[in-house]
């Protein structure tokens, strides 16, 4: 009986001389999310003055922000165009939407938790669509603004209601590269750089600058709709200077989206 | 293999070839012996009274042996050499038990221990006169011999004790004279007499020679669970019952058979070039009953292991202990049935047999339904010095899968847990074999050969990722998503031989061995895989396309030495020889500059690399690799019945042929793996106890890591496992119980980080009760009930993923329980008694199965369920036949 024991005991005992533990590396996460607008905004209004000398008077900014996703790498296009998803380059996930007043300076959540594992993040992404990135057809308001630009005591009070559809797709002129410019291009505003980990317990915090969107609109290209009152409307297309300035400002990846890790 | 020929004198000689495994722990199970001819054998107990009466004599009919345990080859006896013959007097009582055993010619203390042990087990059906049960006394007589020299390998003197991985040769005797002088009384005498040839020789402590025997009753879904007997063993299986199981063994994730040599009666399972991968073994069209033993040598210790023994060997030993004509019909759970038919012609060896099984199931959800029909035959004969074997097998399997599902979706509900994501997930497959083998003897030698041939026809179709794959490229006309369904498909030819000569001799007064072989394998793989859209079925990318012809020669050298009696080195060399020619049919898929006119539309094989530069879209690689195994065992013992090992291997396994370049150095993966173990056997009264704990270090220098994305395993760097095993077991009259433990860690060299999904802490228990059913004193026909109680208990810890997450820990309880009687038994089995809900495989990877409003790209956790609580019932018939 002695030996029966000795010869189970060693074998049950062996294990422990080995280290215990170990772990496969990274990690999952869960994570709160929340977006919010400049600090110097009001909460109802937000004043700057823009590349082209308007005085720009924001009384409505909303954004419609589809997903939000970050990368392990910045997606590298090189000589040839890359497809919208990359697999296998995701670090965390956002999947749910959210309408953000970008003249408020407090962070507004996000209605769902995102999911992330804990890797280094060197790019972020914002979807801007309404639904299935790939659709042509959306009709959907990304941007949603109210305001008045004035310069040299010409005032331009305007609104904008911008979409990204059948309207932003670009068919492609190359035989060779019939999905040249998939409309997911359009919708999504990548790469944001950011250098961020996600771990647990933490919040991402998505902050929007409204200045950035209209740094470039010249509002004397917009069309008037209305003269009492006055109005001059974007137009959601790319028949204006000031259309597209606006569109390209929504749509650029330096300077208007900020993530950091709370 | 084991061969045992049982030779049954007086009257009617007949052989039969009986496999041993059922009895290796000196119990038989199942019905009780049938022959007529054993009947005839029978004592008359009673003809003294029967002469002296003046009217003539009540018919007397003689004991009828229902349980038959064989003796067991005392340890010391066998080390001595010492062989004789142990003539005993057995009282069978009115109630078929035995009441009396006396030595009526003493073959020396020991064996007259052993002989009487083993007898006092034995139950018959009593004597009669006319209808009354009597009293008799008859007289068997034992002998024990060791095998002939050059016949069989040396006793394994360092393994003494009967256990139930490593068995010693059975008593061997020589058929006596058939003319016996009766004894006073009219006894008669019953002349057993085996032979056998024994099995290979002991590796170590990690090598597991399992007689299935009495645990054969726990439920059991197909062969590949018979391998949970080994320590260690972990089977999952996401693509259905027609799929091969994913095996995990001490630390190595096989896959589905990619790190484990399989072979079922010598003939190859693994499949070398399969594009799901190279390895891949299915066991499905192997008829669990028509398994006589098994064999998993865990680690690479023996020369005869081959191409793909890196984590271990599994060889499947076929055979039917129960003659006659035996049929077997199930209903469970989920409209499943199955009809078994098993032939085991009386007078003829366990080796001669035929089977055929029908399976068929709707699946306990959505998308698990299935067909399956197997038939395996085999015959063995023998002549003069030569005994040979012919046998075939046809299988054929359609089953759906159910695939993985997101942990995310079931958690809000949007999937039940035994949902599926895609109906077309499934897999049709086929196996056709035949092989022959020839053993002679020539004096001191033994050569024995074999050749096979076997073709496989195998179409997969899986989906683990969902709509992820498919992105938009520019040179592609504009598409949505279409889906990431896998449809592989193979057509296989293999061809082969394998044969050895082993030579024994006395050297130093001890019986010494050399052993020369050889294995040849030609396999001609055609494969191709294809991503199917999802809303039309149709395939709209070739993965790959691949025409293999792959080589493997094997030649080996082995020794079993012994410097003293209680000291043994085993081992030898081994080298193989692989080639590769390889055709890939789509070899380019991607163009650096795509013009006008390449590629047209969204064809997937190219012929434009570069920009202008027309090629044909394929490209033929070849290669060759050879590589040298030593592997070798030091055993030393039994001391006070204890065994210690040391142990050497180098194993290899070759690359799947998609990664072969030309001229290729080395097309293989290597693993050194060592480890010591201890074990120990004793008998105590009429239990037999063994235990054995072994610890071992094994280290792969290309390992195979899961890519869900591939669908299959890609190759990775190299990894280390460390850990230990154990394994005790018990057997007596009654009861069969065998447990074992296993503890792994195992970690990639490079970051020391822990490899996914290899399960640290596996337990598994099995056990049986069986025998005549107590305190029920009705016996129709004179014949008793049996029963038997049956479990089988498996715990798995919550296993490694991705990203430092651990799995759930699995606990499932099987029981089953039988009655019978005669020709009949009935068996109500329950498997996951418990009901336990529990994922049988878990992975974290990324997948979008377009479940949510917005595609999932990060990894998340992903299941397949385990089986739920289902019931089946059994009815078997068995006729005209013994055991």
């Amino acid at each position: 009986m002695r030996t029966v024991l000795f010869v189970i005991g060693i074998g049950l005992a062996l294990p422990l001389g080995f280290s215990c533990g170990g772990n496969t590396g990274g990690g999952r996460v869960s994570f709160r999310a929340s977006a919010l607008g400049p600090p110097t905004a009001t909460g109802t209004s937000l004043e700057f003055t823009n590349g082209v000398g308007y005085h720009v008077a924001l009384t409505r900014a909303q954004l419609h922000i589809g997903s939000v996703y970050l990368n392990q790498t910045v997606p590298s296009s090189g000589s040839q165009a890359t497809a919208c998803i990359l697999p296998g380059i995701y670090v965390a996930e956002l999947l749910g939407s959210l309408d953000v007043n970008a003249l408020s300076p407090s962070p507004q959540p996000f209605p769902v938790a995102g999911e992330a594992n804990a890797i280094q993040a060197r790019a972020g992404e914002l979807w801007l669509t309404g639904g299935d990135v790939n659709t042509i057809d959306d009709s959907t308001v990304i941007l949603s603004a109210a305001g008045t630009a004035d310069r040299a005591s010409v005032s331009y009070p305007f609104e904008a209601s911008i979409t990204i559809g059948r309207n932003r797709f670009i068919p492609s002129a190359d035989p060779a590269f019939p999905s040249l410019n998939p409309i997911c291009k359009q919708r999504i505003v990548s790469p944001i750089p950011i250098d961020l980990t996600p771990h647990s317990n933490g919040e991402l915090r998505i902050r929007l600058d409204p200045r950035v969107w209209f740094a470039a609109v010249d509002f004397s290209t917009l069309p008037r709709v209305s003269v009492s009152p006055l109005l001059y409307r974007f137009t959601d297309s790319a028949q204006t200077s000031a259309d597209i300035n606006l569109y390209n400002g929504m749509r650029t990846t330096i300077g208007a989206y900020q993530f950091t890790w709370q | 293999m084991q061969l045992v020929e049982v030779v049954v004198q007086r009257q009617q000689e007949y052989t039969s070839r009986m496999n041993e495994s059922p009895t290796v722990y000196g119990l038989s199970t199942g019905p009780r012996w049938r022959s007529p001819a054993i009947a005839v054998l029978c004592l008359l107990a009673s003809f003294r009274e029967a002469r002296g009466q003046q009217s003539a004599p009540e018919p007397v009919t003689p004991p009828e042996v229902v349980q038959r345990v064989d003796a067991v080859y005392p340890p010391e006896a066998m080390a001595a050499r010492q062989e004789g013959t142990v003539v005993l007097l057995v009282t069978v009582g009115a109630d078929g038990s035995v009441t009396d055993v006396s030595v009526a010619q003493s073959g020396g203390e020991a064996l007259d221990r052993a002989a009487i042990e083993a007898l006092r087990q034995w139950k018959f059906t009593p004597a009669r006169r006319g209808d009354q049960a009597i009293s008799s006394r008859i007289r068997i007589p034992v002998l024990f011999a060791l095998p002939p020299a050059g016949g069989v390998s040396a006793p394994p003197q360092t393994q003494p004790a009967p256990r139930p991985e490593n068995k010693p040769p059975e008593p061997v005797a020589a058929p006596l004279a058939p003319a016996q002088p009766e004894i006073p009384g009219g006894e008669e005498a019953i002349d057993v007499t085996v032979r056998g040839r024994p099995r290979p020789v002991s590796r170590g402590s990690s090598d597991f020679q399992l007689d299935i025997g009495a645990l054969a009753t726990v439920p059991r879904q197909n062969a590949s669970e018979l391998l949970k007997l080994a320590p260690g063993i972990l089977l999952t299986n996401e693509g259905g019952e027609a799929h091969a199981e994913q095996v995990f063994l001490r630390g190595f994730d096989a896959r589905e058979g990619q790190d484990i040599e399989f072979t079922a009666g010598g003939v190859p399972i693994n499949e070398a070039g399969n594009l799901h991968g190279n390895g891949y073994a299915d066991t499905h069209f192997i008829i669990p009953e028509l398994v006589a033993s098994l064999r998993v040598l865990e680690g690479p210790f023996d020369p005869r292991q081959g191409n793909f023994a890196v984590a271990g060997s599994a060889d499947y030993e076929l055979g039917l202990a129960q003659r006659g004509i035996t049929g077997k019909f199930t209903a469970g759970s989920y409209g499943t049935t199955r009809t078994l038919l098993l032939w085991g012609p009386s007078g003829a060896s366990d080796g001669t047999f035929a089977g055929a099984d029908i399976y068929k199931t709707n699946g306990y959800g959505q998308n698990r339904d299935g067909h399956r029909a197997s038939m395996m035959a085999q015959y063995e004969g023998s002549s003069g010095a030569h005994t040979f074997r012919i046998g075939a097998t046809a299988y054929t399997a359609s089953f759906h899968a159910a695939g993985v599902l997101r942990d995310d979706d079931f958690q809000s509900g949007r999937v039940g847990f035994f949902d599926t994501y895609d109906p077309l997930q499934g897999e049709d497959t086929s196996r056709y074999s035949i092989w022959g083998a020839l053993d002679s003897r020539y004096r001191t030698l033994l050569v024995r050969n074999q050749v096979f041939a076997i073709v496989r026809p195998m179409r997969l179709r899986e989906n683990f990722t969902g709509f992820l794959l498919d992105p938009q490229q520019p040179q592609q006309n504009p598409h949505p998503q279409r889906g990431d369904l896998i449809d592989l498909e193979m057509m296989e030819t293999t061809v082969g031989a394998r044969g050895s000569a082993r030579a024994s001799t006395q050297f130093i007064g001890l019986p010494q061995e050399i052993e020369v072989g050889y294995f040849a394998r030609g396999d001609f793989a055609n494969g191709s895989q294809r991503r199917v859209e999802a809303a039309t079925g149709h395939p709209y990318h070739l993965d790959t396309d691949l025409d293999s012809r792959l080589g493997n020669l094997g030649l080996y050298g082995d020794a079993n030495l012994r410097a003293t009696p209680w000291l043994a080195l085993r081992g030898g060399l081994r080298g193989d020889l692989f080639t590769y020619d390889v055709l890939n049919k789509c070899a380019v898929q991607s163009v650096a500059h795509p013009s006008r006119t390449n590629p047209p539309d969204d064809q997937s094989c190219l012929s434009q690399q570069d920009f202008g530069a027309y090629r044909e879209p394929v490209q033929r690689v070849s290669t060759v690799g050879s590589a040298f195994e030593p592997r070798g065992s030091l055993i030393v013992g039994p001391f006070w019945g204890v065994n210690g090992s040391v142990g050497y291997g180098r194993g290899v396994r070759s690359i799947d042929p998609i990664y072969i370049t030309q001229d290729a150095k080395t097309p293989f993966a290597s693993a050194d793996s060592i480890e010591a173990g201890l074990d120990f056997n004793r008998r105590v009264l009429n239990y037999e106890f063994s235990a054995r704990s072994t610890v071992f270090r094994t280290r792969v220098d290309k390992d195979l890591i899961f890519s869900e994305t591939a669908g299959r395993n890609i190759l990775g760097g190299a990894t280390t496992r460390t850990g230990s095993a154990n394994a005790v077991r018990l057997t007596g009259r009654f009861l069969d119980l065998a447990a074992n433990f296993t503890y792994v860690k195992a970690t990639f060299d490079d970051t020391g980080l822990l490899i996914p999904y290899i399960p640290d802490k596996v337990f598994r228990f099995d056990g049986v009760l069986f025998g005549n059913l107590p305190y029920v004193t009705i016996r129709p026909a004179g014949r008793p009930f049996r029963g038997s109680l049956s479990s089988g208990i498996t715990y798995v810890s919550p296993r490694p993923l991705p990203q430092n997450e651990r799995g759930n820990t699995i606990f499932t309880v099987d029981v089953n329980a039988t009655l019978g009687w005669s020709f009949l038994e009935i068996g109500l089995a329950c498997t996951n008694l418990f009901d336990a809900r529990y994922r049988l495989g878990e992975y974290n990877f990324a997948s979008d199965f377009h479940s949510q409003g917005f595609p999932t790209l990060v990894p998340v956790r992903h299941f397949t369920a385990g089986a739920p609580r289902e019931f089946f019932f059994t009815v078997a018939l068995n006729f005209g036949g013994e055991k």
